[in-house]
């Protein structure tokens, strides 16, 4: 195989720049009454989201160097490494409020599912660029990927991280679909799969609830409509230039997680339509230019590869913004690269630096 | 790359940017329908989220009466209020209020740790408390303005003006029946706040001062209210009576220039007094108003033609109504009278006589249009509408006969003030009314009263009038004359119904009258409720009213005239009631009378002719010692079984 070293995509690097700047400024905006209240310090949660911003922007330069193919050999190792750190945080996790998602190393908090997803899409590429036309095989091509998404999605769970466990389906079945699958083996198994789905959903009557919770969020606005109705109101108080920066009500803890997985309703909030015009286009550069990286890759790895990583940033890109503006069921799922939190910013600057380092490889 | 494999992903990564196009474009839709379309309802609900309200009284209108005398006003206070989340130490926090406020810091710290947004710490503090409250800075704790209730001249008729509760809300009396027009427009102080009910430092803060309730003009006059005070407390005094009323109007308008009720309370420590204490008996209660009431019969009568000035009744002294015997208090009978002469005299069987001849139908109508038996529309809280049943085939004869001399039927004594009062205003009847006028900003107007109508003819008004006057002139009403001035009344002593049955030794004695009888300024009703020895409303109640009228009729500015000489050769009759048998025929003897004792107690309860009453030399008086010859003595059960 040629191993071209072109110019990395330009486009996507500045968009995922923009987005970092825009999160950093949201994240402390929407932090700093919270920081000045729960540690005496405005700077605290913006302080260690830069510190993590700065370092995966070390780890994207890093891997953009680094030719993706070296990965095609971690692809089982990676998947292991996952499992183990998935069964180590259901036995040593970190509880909040209910769920044990993080494993603390090295003084940092880790979510071992962000790394899940990027070891599944890994190992999904090289599985799809080794198969080929076998992957229309159901026994030889399907079965083992589904062994183990099955197996990591049970996993998470377990936690339990619906958002995360959806995103991780999601894309699997992305790629998957990209790869070639036949039609009529995807519809089969989303047969088989949706009784299971369906008792995922109706087995804890909260998840039910919130779930449907969307679709009539007055009907119930203290309790399971409130978060929606409080991302709602601080969307809609907006207008079209917003509050201005820093000027957010619904931070007064009204909204929940406003610095996290509601900080789209809160960036809605201070900047307005535009600010969020701003903020959806962007993610649609990144996951066109990620799409056309994907089709002008020089192997059917980097390409599976590229469809992988553009699929979980924008899958949870949508997702996230369907939730904060009340278009789908409340899951808990951060916007990559402005919500706060460690390993999501990192997983995702990490996979972008291998993206670029795909885009530099393609041919023009 | 193989060829199909490769073909195959270029066509299906297209299909993901398409669907990828789709979820975008739906998103922003969605967002510019969210932030453009619903900006203003989003906007409007967030706001309401965050506002909080307190709200803030507006000061309470004053009370003045009529020569515009402040009996009640308000004036500024402060309430001290906590935002329970805001405050940072509340034991501490607490210990300090208690201090600044005299509270026990347990009840502070009991409020502090309610959930509550906003609770209160204590309501209408000084000035001075207020500013070192503010000036302790504790976070979380406020203060506003509000307003209390003060009475620069005391406690003045404190059951017609009630009195407010601690939210300055009328609790009862005027404040009670005007609170609508007292009370002011509340205001509020309106903060913003997070979620947990905390105000933002940079939020939004407004205070919206509350608007000044109206003043209301009383028809009472300070000066012949406290004279009515004196008065009642000290009838009470020299009776014994267990409570005392005295009611003072204007008989042209309705307008009630006095109200004394004996017990009374203390208006700013009303919740120390016993609520009978507090209850304005005058218009909320009702009793058997006796033979005060056959003015009311005598002018019925009189308007339906059933008697006039040349009636005549031979009174042996009894008469029989189906079955019944109404004996009249005089056991030997009062004999031939003229019309004149039966009001003198009180003539119980002439009055039964009367009620018969009207028969049911005529009478009933005639108390209904005196407004017996229904509200009158008094501008005060619970009214009582006194029962007079009407007529039906149930109703016996003799109730008719006994409603004719004041039994059986109740009343309240405003409905007998008012019934006097048309006697007295040419049969014009008006409603008693307590507030002259309401005050606003758009100018004074006048409560809604029930318009001035007639209930009996001019004619029979004049008749009934002259009669009264005679009543007081010659009649048992005599002491209730003033130098100067002609009065026209009538006495009565009705037995208390206990239990449903007449009392022996309880009574009710009132006087109910007008002056000057030539053209009434003032009328007055007194009421002694169970008076201890002598019974007669004549001995007791009409002095009363005298004093009282000595005294009010040249402060309103009613002339007097000089005293009507009677024939020259008539002498007055010595008044001997309440005296030892022996003195009483003395003192008799001596001015000349003829002498006799009906009964055999040995103290004197009753004398006819009346007292001072100006008879021919020689002529025989009556003395009675007894307790058989209660005006009233029919034993009959209680007609509606109270």
């Amino acid at each position: 195989m040629s191993r071209r070293n072109g110019k990395p995509d330009i486009i996507i690097f500045t968009a995922v720049i923009i987005l970092l700047s825009i999160g950093l400024v949201m994240v402390f905006s929407a932090s700093s009454v919270m920081g000045l209240i729960d540690y005496g310090d405005p700077y605290h949660y913006v302080q260690r989201q830069t510190i993590l911003a700065v370092v995966g922007l070390v780890f994207l330069f890093i891997l953009m160097r680094i030719d993706y193919h070296i990965f095609q050999y971690l692809a089982l190792p990676g998947l292991l490494l996952s499992f183990i750190l998935l069964g180590a945080v259901l036995f040593a996790g970190k509880d909040t409020a209910g769920a044990s998602r993080w494993i603390r190393i090295a003084g940092f908090n880790l979510q071992p599912s962000e790394f899940a997803k990027i070891a599944m899409v890994n190992y999904v590429a090289v599985y799809l660029s080794n198969k080929r036309e076998n992957v229309r095989k159901f026994f030889s091509g399907l079965l083992p990927i589904l062994v183990f998404l099955g197996a990591q999605f049970a996993l998470i769970l377990m936690e339990p991280d619906f958002g995360t466990g959806i995103a991780l389906v999601f894309t699997t079945l992305v790629m998957l679909f990209a790869g070639g699958i036949h039609l009529g083996q995807l519809a089969f198994i989303s047969v088989l799969a949706s009784p299971l789905l369906y008792y995922l959903v109706t087995f804890k009557e909260y998840r039910l609830k919130r779930i449907f919770a969307f679709l009539d969020p007055w009907a119930d606005p203290t309790d399971t409509g409130w978060n929606v109705i409080q991302s709602l109101l601080a969307i809609g108080s907006g207008g079209l230039f917003g509050l201005g920066l820093g000027k957010s009500r619904q931070k007064f803890s009204y909204l929940p997680e406003h610095h996290t997985d509601f900080i789209f309703a809160i960036l809605c909030e201070e900047l307005g339509f535009l600010g969020g015009f701003l903020v959806i286009v962007l993610f649609f550069i990144i996951a066109w230019r990620g799409l056309r990286i994907a089709m002008r890759a020089p192997d059917l790895y980097g390409t599976m590869l590229a469809i992988g990583i553009t699929s979980v940033i924008a899958f949870q890109a949508l997702l996230n913004i369907g939730v904060v503006t009340g278009s789908l069921p409340v899951t808990g799922i951060p916007l990559p690269f402005i919500s706060h939190g460690g390993s999501s910013l990192l997983m995702s600057l990490i996979s972008v630096g291998v993206l670029l380092n795909i885009s530099k490889q393609c041919s023009d | 790359m193989g060829r199909f494999t490769d073909s195959l992903v270029q066509r299906r990564i297209l299909i993901l940017l398409l669907v990828l196009i789709i979820g975008s474009g739906f998103f922003l839709v969605r967002l510019s329908y969210l932030q453009l379309w619903k900006n203003e309802f989003f906007q409007s609900r967030a706001l309401q989220q965050r506002m909080q309200s307190i709200p803030v009284e507006g000061l309470r209108g004053a009370i003045y009466d009529r020569n515009g005398l402040p009996l009640a006003l308000s004036v500024s206070a402060f309430t001290v209020y906590a935002v329970p989340v805001e405050v940072d130490d509340a034991d501490q926090t607490a210990r300090a209020l208690g201090e600044i406020l005299d509270l026990e810091p347990e009840l502070i710290l009991s409020r502090l740790k309610k959930r509550s947004a906003v609770e209160w710490i204590k309501k209408k503090v000084g000035e001075a408390e207020a500013r070192r409250v503010i000036k302790a800075g504790l976070p979380g704790i406020g203060v506003v303005p509000t307003s209390t209730r003060v009475y620069p001249y005391g406690s003045i008729a404190p059951q017609v003006l009630g009195f407010v509760g601690i939210d300055n809300q009328g609790l009862e009396g005027i404040e009670l029946y005007y609170d609508h027009y007292l009370r002011g427009q509340p205001g509020q102080a309106i903060f913003e706040r997070d979620a947990h009910g905390r105000a933002l430092e940079d939020g939004l803060r407004g205070y919206l001062p509350g608007g000044k309730g109206n003043d209301l003009i009383l028809t009472l006059d300070f000066f012949i209210q406290r004279m009515a005070e004196e008065e009642v407390v000290r009838a009470c005094r020299e009776t014994g009576s267990r409570l005392g009323l005295i009611v003072l109007s204007v008989p042209k308008t309705g307008e009630i220039l006095a109200t004394a009720i004996h017990p009374s309370f203390d208006v700013e420590d009303f919740s120390s007094y016993p609520v009978e204490n507090r209850k304005n008996i005058a218009v909320t209660d009702t009793y058997e108003p006796g033979s005060t009431f056959k003015a009311v019969t005598a002018a019925i009568a009189l308007n339906e033609g059933v008697a006039s000035l040349r009636s005549g009744f031979f009174d042996p002294g009894y008469i029989r109504v189906s079955g019944w015997t109404i004996k009249c208090w005089n056991r030997g009978g009062h004999g031939s009278q003229s019309f004149v002469e039966t009001m003198q005299n009180s003539c119980n069987p002439y009055y039964a006589k009367l009620g018969i001849d009207l028969g049911g139908e005529r009478f009933y109508r005639g108390l209904t249009d005196f407004n017996l038996g229904s509200k009158m529309g008094v501008d005060f809280p619970g009214e009582a509408a006194g029962t007079v049943r009407p007529p039906s085939d149930a109703i016996p004869l003799v109730t008719w006969a006994n409603i004719g001399f004041g039994q059986g039927l109740t009343v309240t004594p405003l409905q007998l003030l008012a019934g006097f009062g048309a006697i007295a205003n040419e049969g014009i009847f008006s409603v008693p009314h307590y507030v002259q006028e309401i005050c606003t900003p758009e100018g004074n107007f006048a409560p809604d009263i029930p318009e001035q109508r007639h209930v009996v003819g001019t004619e029979a008004a004049q008749t009934t009038l002259y009669v009264l006057r005679s009543a007081i002139e010659h009649g048992s009403g005599k002491r209730a004359d003033v130098p100067g001035y002609l009065v026209a009344g009538k006495t009565g002593t009705a037995q208390l119904v206990e239990h449903g049955r007449y009392s022996h030794s309880k009574t009710v004695t009132s006087f109910c009258g007008f002056a000057p009888s030539d053209d009434p300024q003032l009328a007055g009703l007194l009421v002694l409720w169970e008076p201890q020895g002598a019974f007669y409303g004549g001995i007791i109640a009409a002095p009363s009213f005298a004093r009282l009228a000595a005294e009010v009729l040249p402060y309103l500015g009613v002339e007097k005239k000089e005293e009507e000489k009677s024939g020259l050769a008539r002498i007055a009759v010595p008044d001997v009631e309440g005296l030892a048998l022996g003195e009483a025929q003395a003192a008799l003897d001596r001015a000349g009378f003829r002498v006799e004792v009906v009964g055999s107690g040995s103290r004197i309860v009753g004398q006819v002719p009346a007292p001072l009453a100006e008879v021919d030399p020689g002529t025989l008086v009556f003395i009675y010692t007894d307790l058989d010859y209660l005006e009233t003595s029919t034993e009959l059960p209680n007609p509606y079984g109270v």
